[in-house]
């Protein structure tokens, strides 16, 4: 045990000691009862509405999710000071230095929770990714569908809701595949056999990813595609942005598959050898 | 050779003085030498057919006409070397191209060909169409003057659609005197709330500025007659297109008589998925397409028959001979949808 484990609550206990707390009765517990209701139902209502509206506005859906973690911490923490006035009524003073030591007790007896409620701020507040982000913390891959004080819910590729607490922000690499944006950039790699027409190829590919009916293209989201030559095989490389990034699987398979089968039509082979890879959608062709 | 400023003095068009201008001065940069490559660029109904008029009104026996009225083979472009007019004029542009792998093949060619060209090309365009080209293929670069005709005010409207009249042919008749006599109006609107999934209808507060302005002190006082209420209304339902407000005012147009009450608006609420708002979005970028052409564009993909009769049966769309195209009056309401959901760009 360490000397701050024993003088912090020390020095809590002795000034919790000289606060005017209120005698603790029915109707005192009713009230902290009907506030922490009322705070739940109230945040749970506007995370409702909100998200539902922000489905309806199309490209600004994630300018309004945005504003959810920040409404629930602003309830949290007004629902907290009712509590903290119905029950001691405290001078500023006296207020000031319980919040602080209370705050420093809660560290050091429950960590945890306390650096998940400070990431929770972090990711309010710095924004490193918001609801409806499509991100990666840590191992973990999907859709931001909430952002909670302590965690941070993902929708997996799997359908799977996934907690991370928030406190992983600060160990671990964060990235946000669109950082607030609707759109994202969706990078497709086809591989074709090294003798293949490569100009046809690389025509074939841009034509597929412009008339995707999940493509989106401007100055903001501009599209390429590239070829790289490898000692078995030839990489045609698409780089585009899907319009809403919840279509990021349809848009990738949708262009692969068109693109493969205009592939087979032009007679663009398949390589004998193809590399593994994240972004790999055709199997080597054996036949050659 | 007209001089442009004198061309739009004397021009018929209403409410394009400045684009008439601009593509007159275009011409006439043409006899210089340098390229001078015109695209008229217009939402559907949007005024496109009116400029290319004026231009074969003012330049007939130099302009070459030719007008696509489907989707163009490369065997179909004509060899405009040999056409003896020094002006190439081609209307509805948009079929040069299709939105389908090998769908720009004759776009590309009809490009290489106006670059190397020594005539002069005013193509038009529907915006939707330029906007998506010019985002993919950036064909703004091949052109030195775009003229995007703008949407037009009340007064412009009101002035082009009573040039086909002579004056007090028509009877404007003030039946909304509800409307007209109290300073606001409760209306019923029917809204959909986002956590539900049915329609409801709320009353709402109508604020009747005719009512206000004419409240107003002596010396402020504006006077606003029954015809500038009429035709604010129908140019705010068409959105400032003339098309559409033309198309609005002869649907309500009885014995040359109109009243306020008469023109009605049109309220939709979409909810189409992928494969429907996408050929939504195609059939508004075309003037109109053939179902071949449509479902060469879905390919395999989409089921072509089935979005088709969705987006019919919903009205967005009308059929005739085979060829589909937007329901005018739902063009505003079409537009936003589709722009809100990111098929517009």
């Amino acid at each position: 045990m360490t000397v701050a484990d024993t003088i912090v609550p020390n020095i809590t206990a002795n000034i919790a000691a000289d606060l005017p707390f209120k005698t603790i009765d029915a109707n005192l517990i009713l009230y902290i009862t009907a506030i922490i209701i009322v705070a739940y139902v109230l945040t749970y209502l506007l995370s409702f509405i909100l998200i539902r509206v922000s489905e309806r506005i199309g490209w600004y859906r994630t300018s309004v999710t945005m504003i959810i973690p920040l409404l629930k911490i602003v309830i949290y923490t007004v629902s907290l000071y009712y509590i903290i006035i119905a029950s001691i009524e405290p001078s500023l003073t006296q207020l000031v230095a319980f919040s602080g030591l209370f705050g420093a007790a809660i560290g050091f007896g429950l960590k945890d929770l306390f650096a998940d409620l400070v990431g929770g701020v972090v990711i309010i507040f710095e924004k490193p990714y918001q609801i409806g982000d499509i991100v990666t913390i840590g191992s973990q891959y999907g859709e931001v569908k909430d952002i909670g004080l302590r965690s941070t819910r993902i929708r997996t590729p799997a359908d799977e809701l996934v907690s991370v607490p928030n406190f992983t922000i600060f160990n671990q690499p964060v990235s946000s595949g669109n950082a607030g944006d609707l759109a994202m950039m969706i990078v497709i790699d086809l591989f074709i056999h090294p003798e293949s027409d490569a100009d046809t190829a690389v025509k074939i590919l841009k034509e597929t990813l412009v008339t995707s009916k999940y493509v989106i293209v401007s100055k903001k989201y501009p599209y390429t595609v590239l070829v790289e030559d490898f000692p078995f095989y030839k990489r045609v490389r698409a780089k585009g942005y899907v319009n809403d990034l919840r279509q990021e699987f349809e848009f990738k398979s949708e262009v692969t598959r068109r693109a493969l089968a205009e592939f087979r039509r032009s007679g663009i082979r398949p390589p004998a050898f193809a590399p593994w890879s994240d972004n790999t959608t055709v199997q080597p062709d054996r036949g050659h | 050779m007209a001089d442009p400023d004198t061309a739009v003095k004397e021009s018929a068009v209403i409410g394009y003085d400045r684009e008439i201008k601009d593509i007159l001065g275009a011409i006439d940069r043409s006899g210089s030498g340098a390229p001078s490559h015109v695209a008229i660029v217009a939402e559907p109904m949007g005024g496109r057919t009116t400029i290319v008029n004026e231009i074969r009104r003012l330049y007939g026996y130099r302009v070459h006409y030719l007008s696509l009225d489907a989707v163009v083979t490369k065997k179909a472009i004509p060899d405009f070397a040999a056409v003896p007019q020094d002006i190439i004029l081609i209307d509805n542009c948009a079929f040069l191209s299709t939105r389908k792998i090998g769908g720009f093949d004759v776009l590309n060619e009809f490009l290489r060909t106006q670059i190397t060209s020594k005539k002069m090309f005013i193509t038009t365009w529907n915006i939707h169409a330029w906007q998506y080209l010019d985002a993919v293929m950036n064909i703004g670069a091949y052109f030195q003057t775009i003229v995007i005709l703008p949407k037009m005010d009340m007064p412009v409207t009101k002035q082009m659609i009573l040039s086909r009249y002579k004056p007090g042919d028509i009877r404007f008749i003030d039946e909304g005197t509800t409307e007209r006599s109290m300073f606001f109006s409760v209306i019923h609107r029917t809204v959909r709330l986002p956590f539900l999934a049915t329609d409801l209808t709320i009353p709402w507060i109508k604020l009747n500025f005719t009512v206000m302005f004419s409240k107003l002190p002596r010396k402020k006082r504006i006077q606003v007659s029954i015809e500038d209420v009429i035709f604010e209304k129908i140019n705010r339902i068409a959105d400032g297109n003339p098309g559409v407000a033309i198309l609005l005012w002869e649907n309500c147009l009885v014995d040359n008589t109109i009243s306020l009450s008469a023109i009605r608006e049109n309220t939709c609420a979409l909810s189409l998925d992928v494969n429907e708002s996408f050929i939504l979005s195609i059939i508004l970028s075309m003037k109109s397409v053939h179902y071949n052409d449509l479902s060469a564009i879905a390919g395999g993909e989409i089921n072509i028959d089935q979005v088709v009769y969705r987006l019919f049966q919903q009205g967005l769309v009308q059929e005739k001979d085979g060829y589909f195209k937007i329901s005018p009056l739902l063009l505003k309401c079409i537009t936003d949808y589709l722009r809100k959901t990111r098929r517009l760009w």
